[in-house]
This record gives structure tokens, C-alpha cells and sequence, in this order.
């Protein structure tokens, strides 16, 4: 028997019939031969054959598969029973559809950043180096070069170690000068992550000499967006930092880690990196460090050598690292450090689209339970008639998996829908949100959900279907309504209900309240219409502090005339912008000795030109602000917020005392006390500032130009540029933003959470309530006799509403009992999400179940008002 | 697959009716009909063919490969069903027709018929 044949009968017993024919007919004319008359000879010809419908289906049966017969007869009944009842199926396939459309999209994203393996080879020995002082503050340090050194040469446990770090340079030769983010590498750094070049070849040893020609490889993305992956890129000299650079090769597709780098270079080809101080200073930790552990080698293992090393070290150099530090190795496996913010916020959104899924699940089974017995005699009449118990479980269970699946088409579709917008989200978490996209794994998972609900939501009817008993068929239609065992699984089937919805609800709550916390912080500055951009500085150009006075007097001078620029300023940072950390210093203060191994008081410092603070709007405490007189010229200094202040002079009056920042050689004068802002980002706590005026010192990173406007500060972003290139033509103008997209930008990742995740509590609430009222009205409906019953002997409307509603929110209670155990036990994944709450709060688990009661009674009055509304005559007739 | 059990008798008729049939399509591609009428007419209408096992015995023999079947026209030129022998069939056939003859021989030596 072939399957195609099964597929085909109904074609190939019409040949049959054909052929079957042919055959009498010329058996017919033989004996017309034979000399028979033609009644006799057509009368012989079908004795002869015996019976044709025996034949046919003999054949047919050879033909057939029972199993697949019956689950063809199945899936038609299944089809036509659910067009006939056109609404349960629409409410069944669309309640799964967003259920399994959600679970489908989040987990595409998780398939993308945490499932897939990463580009690199053996991604699982690649780690990530870190140092943290411990006892100073839990930030990262990076590495010194020559720390580098020191754990290449000394370690046992890598095959290699790379290094990295990123700049920004013009680069000159491509249509205008670009701003380029370039990696910077040491030779090993691609054969460390195991990535092959698409095109040309990788940095490698020769080019990572001081002699040799400098030499570019450039990221995938870079090349196709500027270049439209032009293969004759190779060999492409481009000029940066007045040195001629050829292009060598092409990078594949890579996360955007550590960086979003457009190229790559050798280390000797960074002016920073190559310059003597930097190489020598021990202590001039900013290099990131990867390596690749040599196989079988554990990470235990790994941190012992790294300890070993760390302690040498720290006996050689012991200035360079003070024991008051407490200057510690880290490693983290590099799958882990691409993915550690995303994680748990994406494992908690699918746990929580999940808990949804299950409770569209427990409705859907509810309502085709209910189904289920209005169905009862159905049933029981197919038993009757033969049919076992197996049949009918397996029918309804065909059923259920027939809408699941239809539910699972279109919620992939809504799933691709939604993709789009969930990668933007992920990509705030993770720099593998660029991979994200639907694929064999995702059709998959959508299949494989949609296949659990249908037997999820099919297996409780089916299972109370197939114990049905034939004596329903001498029964009344009373007990269509539902069998006490019914009432009881659906009392379950709410208690549960009411137990997932409440544990979403609270961690709903929870995160709204960190996000109301998080948009209630004042910044300590205003962030309305202020207009930020960076100005990358060509080092070889403005190379000293009076260059640098001039170029920026000039700006200044010029972007104050604009109409609309109400004040200006230039900075070393943008508040908020997301890089994170300032430039940490340790400072002297005068009058406080200076321990030896004690490190010194580390404070933030930050540059600014005198109208900074009142661009910002941040109130000056005592004191006065920088001038155009703080001068090369006049005495050095400075301005400290009030968390210093507090710190280092309490209960004293900061002004006129003075600092070191270069252990006691020169001081700088405090001269004023500003109030502190949460300029790192508002979720960040205050730190030490001390604020330098520009014109006292020179420049070393990228400066940004702040502008106060009258009104929608975008308008003037043209004006600015503008400005600044008739200044100096290559000066590159970046990241123009105001101060409120700085702040929205990081609020984004939280407030998104908090609407999914809220998104997924409501519709929990939602299907949750339609499952008590729904529930507590068949059971109405089941009772109208007894409850006619009751109104006839005297209970009054007031007894019967109590009633009833104590049958409604009975298991309501229990759900919420339960899930307040639940939300206890799992609310703690939470807690790296949220900011100013206690994840295990009172306050969030009382109000949410206080909601969930007052919502579900207002669902229960609805059959409540039902039941004190029967007329007893009636109900008593209507047997 | 449920299918009703036969009685050893039909059975083994069975079996022989597929060798039969075989043995018919030799000669070359013919149709139910004439398949037969040819095992009649060679057995001097000793063996009747039944038709009611004759059709499903083709189905079966074309489900395992050893005959194939095409549409072509009848003596009266009418459309009718050809069956062809496969070279898988004909393997069949001698290893059958070789295995009846050694049943016939155990079977005429122990009731004791000679040997022609």
C-alpha cells in the first residue's frame, strides 16, 4: 500500500470501476461470440464477475490507513463543527494567536541574542578580562599596556591574549570627512575571536611594528554602507591622523562588540596607544582585554593563574597597586558579557508572555468544556453507537489542536509584525540584537507552542468528554449544563487563573512603580530645550591648551550671535548621554595628609567653559561660577558639587580651600559650590565632581557644545554646524541631540519593559475576569431550579446575591492565596530591573489583590444579578 | 492495517493465483480480461478465475512492484487497463514457479504418486 495511493483512492477506485467495466463488456462480446443473445450475454458477463462493489471495496480497504482515516474523518468533523459555531472559534483562534504571537516574537529575540551561537570560532573559550579596585567602587578598570604584557608573558591558561580599545579619528579620502570609530587591536585581536576576513586580510604581526605602513581593516557594515561593498576597496589609501593608511581587508558580519567600530587598526597605528607616556604609565588603565582559554582549561583554573599573576605583580609595583584598592581579576565568559543586561529582562518577558499563554489556555479550555457538554448527548449517542472512548477524546483533541494551530499561523504572523520594533528595544541590551530574525528555530517554537496549547486546552474537555455516560441520554436537559465534576475542574481551572494573572499583576506593578520612580528623579539640571553636540577634537591640530582657547573662543563667540541662543557652553561631557563613566581622578586635599597605600580621594572631573552651569540650570549653592577671568593667566580653580563638598569639608565652608590633582605639586582654589545632578543617568547616584574651567586646562577628550535655546533647540542644529565648519572646515560635528531625547533614550529599555510587561498583566486581568464571570454564569444557569427553589421557600434577593458571589469569588480567594505565595517566590528576577523598589514590597501584592477583588466582584455581579432576578414559577416550570 | 484473515484454503489458492497471473503476463502486456480468460483457457478451463479476487491480486501484485500498469486500447478499441510484467515480477515468477514445483514434488512423494 503507498501513500500515495491512500491520498488517491478516490481517483484510483474510479479506474477501478472503469477497468471493471472494460472487463464485462468483453466478456460480453465473447459471449455474444459464443452465440448468445444480448440480453443473455450481458446477463452472463455480470454472473461471471460476481459482485462489483465487493471487489471496489476490497480494493479500497487494501488502500486505506486506519489511523490516518480516521484522523482525516476527524480533522472534517473538527473543520465543520468549528465553522458552525463561528464564534467560540474566532474568540478561540484570536485569544491564541496574541498568546502565541507574543511568546513567538520574544523568543525570536531570544533566539537572536541568547540561543545562537556567536560568530566567532569556539565562542565558548573566549573570555573577557576585567580588573575592578574592590574596595573602591564596583566599576571596571581596563588594563595598562604594560599590564598586558605582564599577563601575556605570565599566563598559563590562553592560548593568546588581545587587546583593544576605541577611538574616534577623521578619517580623509572616502566622499567628505568621516568621523570614524576605530578599533584598536593588537595583531592576535581577530585570531583571538576566530573571525576570517570576507575580503583581503586580517592585521597581523608585521603590521604591529612602529616601521611598518600603516594598515585599515574595515567592519562589514562600514564597507557596504559607505563603500556598497566595492571588492576594489582593497589597497584604498585613506588618510588619518596625517598619516596615510591602505586598506588590507574586509571583516564579516560581526556583533557590534566591544564597540560599533567602523574600522579596525594596529595598536602602533594610534597615536594615543603608541605615544611613549602611554606605553610606560602602568597605571593608564584603559585597554579592554579578551583571551582565548586553551582547550580544557576551566575558569576556575583561570582565575587562579590570574591571582597568581595579580599578586606578583602587586609585590613588583606596589604603587600601582595600593592593597586600599583592592585591585581585582575578573573573567566572564564572552557569551555572558554580550548578553548579561538582556538576559533576565528577556527570560522574565517570555516567562511572563508564557503565564499568558497558559491563561488563554485555561479560558480556552473552560469555554470549550462548556461546549463540551452542551455536547454531552452528542457524545453519549456516538458511544452508543459504538465509537470508544479514544474516539472521542482523540476528536475533540483534533479539534483543539485545529484552532491552536491556526492560532499558531497567525500569531507567527503577528510575531514578524512585532519583530521589528522588539530588536530596537533589544539592541538598548545587547549588541547581538543586530541578528535577530525569524528562522527555522522560531517556526519551530511557534509550532511546537501552538501544538502544547491545543492539547493543553483539548485534554480537559476531552478527558471529561470521554467519561461520559450513556444514562446522559435518558437524562434531561438540565444536565447539559454542566456535571458536578465540571464545576469542580472549572473552579480549578479559575483558582489558577486568578494565581498567574495576580503574580503578573504584581510584577506589572512593581515595574511601573520603578519606572514612575525613574521618571519622578530630578536630574539636579533642566534638560528643556538644551542642545547637545560632540566635537571631536584632531589632536594633531589642537594639540595645546592655547590653541584649544582660541578654537573654542571663536565658537563660542560666533553661536552666541545666533537669534534663539539664549547661552552656550562647552564641556567634557554630555549629561546622560549613556557613556557612563567620567574621568576619575585621585585628588590631594589640602590640609589632609596624604597615607602612603592609601589611594587618594577619587573624584569625577569635568571640564566646562564658564556658562555651563547656567545652560544647565544648575543652581550655584555658595560661591561664584568660572569666568571669562579664570584665565592660563590668573590663579587655578575649581568648582566642586555639593556631594563633595559634603564629603570631603562637612559642616565647613568649601570656598577657598584648595586641591591637588597632581599630588601636591600645584593647587587649584575652590571657589564655588554647585548642587549635584545625576548627570551619569538617572538612575545613578550622585558622585564626587569637581569642575574645571577650560581655559585653565588643557583638553584631552572630545569636547561637546551645550546650547540653552529659546525655543525647539533642534532649529539651531544647522545654524551651529554651520558655524563650526566655516571655523575649521574638517571639524566634524556629532551626536546632535537634545537633552530631552538623552533623557527619553534612557528611559527607553524601562519604559518598554514596563508597557510589554503591563501590556501582559492586562490581558491577563482581562481573560482572568472573563473566566470568573463566565464560570460563575454557567453554574447561575446550572442552579435556576435550586435556586427557584430557594426564592420559593423565602430566601431573600439579598441571601441569593451572597450566594452566589460566595460561589464566585471562592476560588478567586484561593488564586489569589496562591499567587501571593507564587509572587513571593518569584518576584526576585525582578530586582536587577528595578530601581527604588523592594522587589519582595508589601504595598505591590496588598493593592493588586485589593484590584483583583474588586474587579472580579463587579465580574460576579453580572451572574449575580441573574440569579436574584429568577422567577421562581418559571424556573420551576421550565423542566 | 486490519484486514479480515483468510482461510489457509484461499490462501494458498491465493498465492498461486499470483503466479498465475505472472506466468500470464509473459507473453507480453495484457488486461484483466484477457489475464483470465488465458489462465482459463490454459487450464482447459479447469481453473476458474474468480473475478472478485482476480482485481484485488493485480492491485497487489502492482503495490509490490512486480507488474505495471499503463492505459491503453482494448481488441475492440476501447480504453482498458494494461498490466506489464516488471523485471522485479519475472524474479518473482521463477522463484515461485520453482517453489511450486518443489511443493508439488514433497506433496506427490508422501501420498505416493510416481513420478512422470
Amino acid at each position: 500500500m503507498s501513500v500515495r495511493r491512500f491520498f488517491f483512492r478516490k481517483r484510483s477506485d474510479e479506474d477501478l470501476r472503469r477497468e471493471i467495466e472494460e472487463h464485462i463488456e468483453l466478456e460480453r462480446y465473447l459471449n455474444l461470440e459464443r452465440g448468445l443473445n444480448e440480453k443473455e450475454a450481458s446477463r452472463h458477463a455480470l454472473i461471471k464477475f460476481g459482485s462489483r462493489q465487493r471487489v471496489r471495496e476490497d480494493i479500497w480497504r487494501m488502500n486505506s490507513v486506519t489511523f490516518f482515516e480516521k484522523l482525516l474523518r476527524d480533522l472534517s468533523y473538527a473543520v465543520r463543527t468549528l465553522v458552525r459555531s463561528p464564534g467560540f472559534t474566532i474568540l478561540a483562534v484570536i485569544t491564541l494567536a496574541l498568546g502565541i504571537g507574543a511568546n513567538t516574537a520574544i523568543f525570536t529575540v531570544i533566539n537572536g541574542v541568547l540561543l545562537r551561537p556567536l560568530p566567532y570560532s569556539n565562542p565558548s573559550e573566549i573570555v573577557h578580562l576585567e580588573q575592578t579596585a574592590t574596595r573602591v567602587g564596583p566599576d571596571r578598570i581596563g588594563f595598562s599596556v604594560q599590564e598586558v604584557q605582564d599577563y601575556r608573558q605570565q599566563s598559563r591558561s590562553f592560548s593568546d591574549l588581545a587587546e583593544y580599545h576605541t577611538m574616534t579619528f577623521t578619517l580623509l579620502g572616502a566622499k567628505v570627512p568621516e568621523r570614524v570609530v576605530t578599533g584598536v587591536v593588537s595583531a592576535n585581536y581577530f585570531n583571538v575571536l576566530g573571525v576570517k576576513p570576507v575580503l583581503g586580510r586580517l592585521i597581523n604581526q608585521s603590521d604591529e611594528t612602529m616601521s611598518a605602513p600603516p594598515v585599515l581593516m574595515l567592519s562589514y557594515a562600514y564597507w557596504v554602507k559607505e563603500f556598497g561593498a566595492d571588492p576594489k576597496i582593497l589597497g584604498r589609501p585613506f588618510t588619518m591622523n596625517d598619516r596615510v593608511h591602505i586598506v588590507v581587508g574586509v571583516l564579516p558580519p560581526l556583533p557590534e562588540f566591544p564597540d560599533a567600530n567602523d574600522v579596525y587598526m594596529p595598536t602602533t597605528s594610534c597615536p594615543f596607544r603608541s605615544s611613549q607616556g602611554m606605553i610606560a604609565n602602568r597605571d593608564a588603565r584603559v585597554l579592554t582585554v579578551l583571551g582565548r582559554l586553551k582547550p580544557g582549561v576551566t575558569l576556575t583554573e583561570v582565575q587562579a593563574d590570574l591571582n597568581t599573576i595579580g599578586n606578583r605583580l602587586a609585590l613588583s609595583y606596589p604603587k600601582s597597586y595600593p592593597p586600599a584598592a583592592g585591585l581585582a581579576m575578573k573573567i566572564t565568559p564572552l557569551q555572558q558579557e554580550l548578553t548579561h543586561t538582556a538576559r533576565s529582562t528577556l527570560l522574565m518577558l517570555l516567562g511572563a508572555a508564557g503565564l499568558v499563554l497558559l491563561l488563554a489556555c485555561a479560558n480556552l479550555a473552560n469555554l470549550a468544556l462548556s461546549r463540551q457538554l452542551r455536547r454531552s448527548r452528542e457524545t453519549a449517542i456516538r458511544l452508543a453507537a459504538g465509537a470508544t472512548t479514544w474516539d472521542i477524546f482523540r476528536q475533540l483533541m483534533v479539534e483543539s489542536i485545529t484552532v491552536a494551530l491556526a492560532g499558531g499561523v497567525l500569531g507567527l504572523g503577528i510575531a514578524m509584525a512585532t519583530v521589528r520594533v522588539l530588536v530596537a528595544y533589544a539592541a538598548r541590551m545587547t549588541p547581538l540584537a543586530t541578528d535577530i530574525h525569524l528562522d527555522g528555530h522560531v517556526l519551530l517554537f511557534g509550532f511546537a507552542i501552538a501544538l502544547i496549547t491545543g492539547v493543553l486546552f483539548g485534554s480537559i474537555p476531552g478527558f471529561i468528554a470521554s467519561r461520559s455516560r450513556l444514562s446522559l441520554l435518558a437524562g434531561s436537559g438540565e444536565r447539559t449544563a454542566g456535571s458536578e465534576g465540571g464545576t469542580r475542574t472549572r473552579a480549578i481551572l479559575v483558582a489558577t487563573q486568578v494565581a498567574f494573572s495576580f503574580v503578573l499583576l504584581v510584577g506589572a506593578g512593581l515595574m511601573m512603580r520603578s519606572l514612575y520612580n525613574l521618571l519622578s528623579v530630578d536630574p539636579g539640571f533642566k534638560t528643556a530645550e538644551v542642545l547637545s553636540m560632540n566635537l571631536p577634537l584632531n589632536w594633531t591640530r589642537y594639540s595645546d591648551l592655547k590653541t584649544q582657547n582660541t578654537f573654542f573662543q571663536q565658537i563660542l563667540g560666533r553661536a552666541q550671535q545666533i537669534p534663539g541662543a539664549q547661552s552656550i557652553a562647552l564641556s567634557s561631557m554630555v549629561p546622560l548621554n549613556g557613556t557612563g563613566e567620567g574621568m576619575n581622578e585621585g585628588i590631594a586635599i589640602e590640609g589632609r595628609a596624604v597615607v602612603p597605600g592609601e589611594p587618594l580621594p577619587q573624584v569625577d572631573r569635568q571640564l566646562s567653559t564658564p556658562d555651563y552651569f547656567r545652560v544647565l540650570g544648575i543652581p550655584m549653592l555658595s560661591g561664584r561660577t568660572f569666568t571669562e577671568a579664570d584665565t592660563t593667566d590668573s590663579v587655578k580653580v575649581t568648582i566642586v558639587n555639593a556631594q563633595m563638598a559634603q564629603h570631603y569639608w562637612p559642616h565647613l565652608d568649601p570656598i577657598g580651600r584648595r586641591i591637588s590633582t597632581d599630588e601636591g605639586k600645584t593647587w587649584t582654589t575652590v571657589v564655588g559650590v554647585v548642587s549635584s545632578v545625576h548627570q551619569y543617568g538617572i538612575s545613578q547616584d550622585f558622585k564626587d565632581v569637581a569642575y574645571f574651567p577650560q581655559a585653565q586646562v588643557t583638553f584631552m577628550g572630545d569636547p561637546s557644545l551645550l546650547i540653552r535655546t529659546r525655543n525647539e533647540p533642534t532649529q539651531l542644529a544647522n545654524q551651529v554646524s554651520t558655524i563650526i565648519h566655516q571655523i575649521d572646515p574638517q571639524q566634524p560635528v556629532t551626536d546632535i541631540r537634545t537633552l530631552d531625547q538623552l533623557r527619553n533614550a534612557q528611559l527607553g529599555t524601562p519604559r518598554v519593559t514596563s508597557i510589554l510587561l503591563g501590556t501582559f498583566a492586562g490581558v491577563a486581568l482581562f481573560i482572568t475576569i472573563v473566566g470568573v464571570t463566565g464560570t460563575l454564569g454557567l453554574s447561575v444557569t446550572r442552579r435556576t431550579k435550586e435556586i427557584g427553589i430557594r426564592i420559593a421557600l423565602g430566601a431573600t434577593r439579598r441571601e441569593i446575591l451572597l450566594n452566589v458571589l460566595r460561589h464566585g469569588m471562592a476560588p478567586v480567594a484561593t488564586g489569589i492565596v496562591g499567587g501571593a505565595i507564587a509572587a513571593a517566590l518569584s518576584t526576585s528576577v525582578l530586582s536587577s530591573m528595578l530601581f527604588g523598589v523592594n522587589p519582595h514590597d508589601g504595598v505591590t501584592p496588598v493593592a493588586i489583590a485589593i484590584l483583583l477583588i474588586i474587579v472580579a466582584l463587579i465580574g460576579c455581579l453580572i451572574p449575580g444579578r441573574r440569579a436574584v432576578r429568577i422567577d421562581p414559577m418559571k424556573a420551576l416550570r421550565s423542566e | 492495517m486490519a484486514r479480515s484473515k483468510k482461510t489457509s484454503d484461499s490462501e494458498m489458492l491465493q498465492g498461486t493465483l499470483d503466479m498465475l497471473v505472472l506466468k500470464t503476463l509473459v507473453m507480453g502486456p495484457a488486461h484483466g480480461h484477457t489475464i483470465a480468460h488465458i489462465i482459463e483457457q490454459a487450464s482447459e478451463e479447469f481453473l476458474q478465475v474468480e473475478q472478485g479476487s482476480l482485481y484485488p491480486a493485480l492491485h497487489r501484485l502492482e503495490d509490490r512492484g512486480w507488474l505495471s500498469s499503463f492505459w491503453g486500447a482494448s481488441e475492440n478499441n476501447r480504453k482498458a487497463k494494461f498490466y506489464k510484467l516488471t523485471a522485479a515480477g519475472r524474479r518473482q515468477l521463477t522463484q515461485e514457479t520453482s517453489r511450486w514445483r518443489q511443493i508439488v514434488r514433497a506433496i506427490g512423494l508422501v501420498i505416493g504418486e510416481d513420478e512422470a
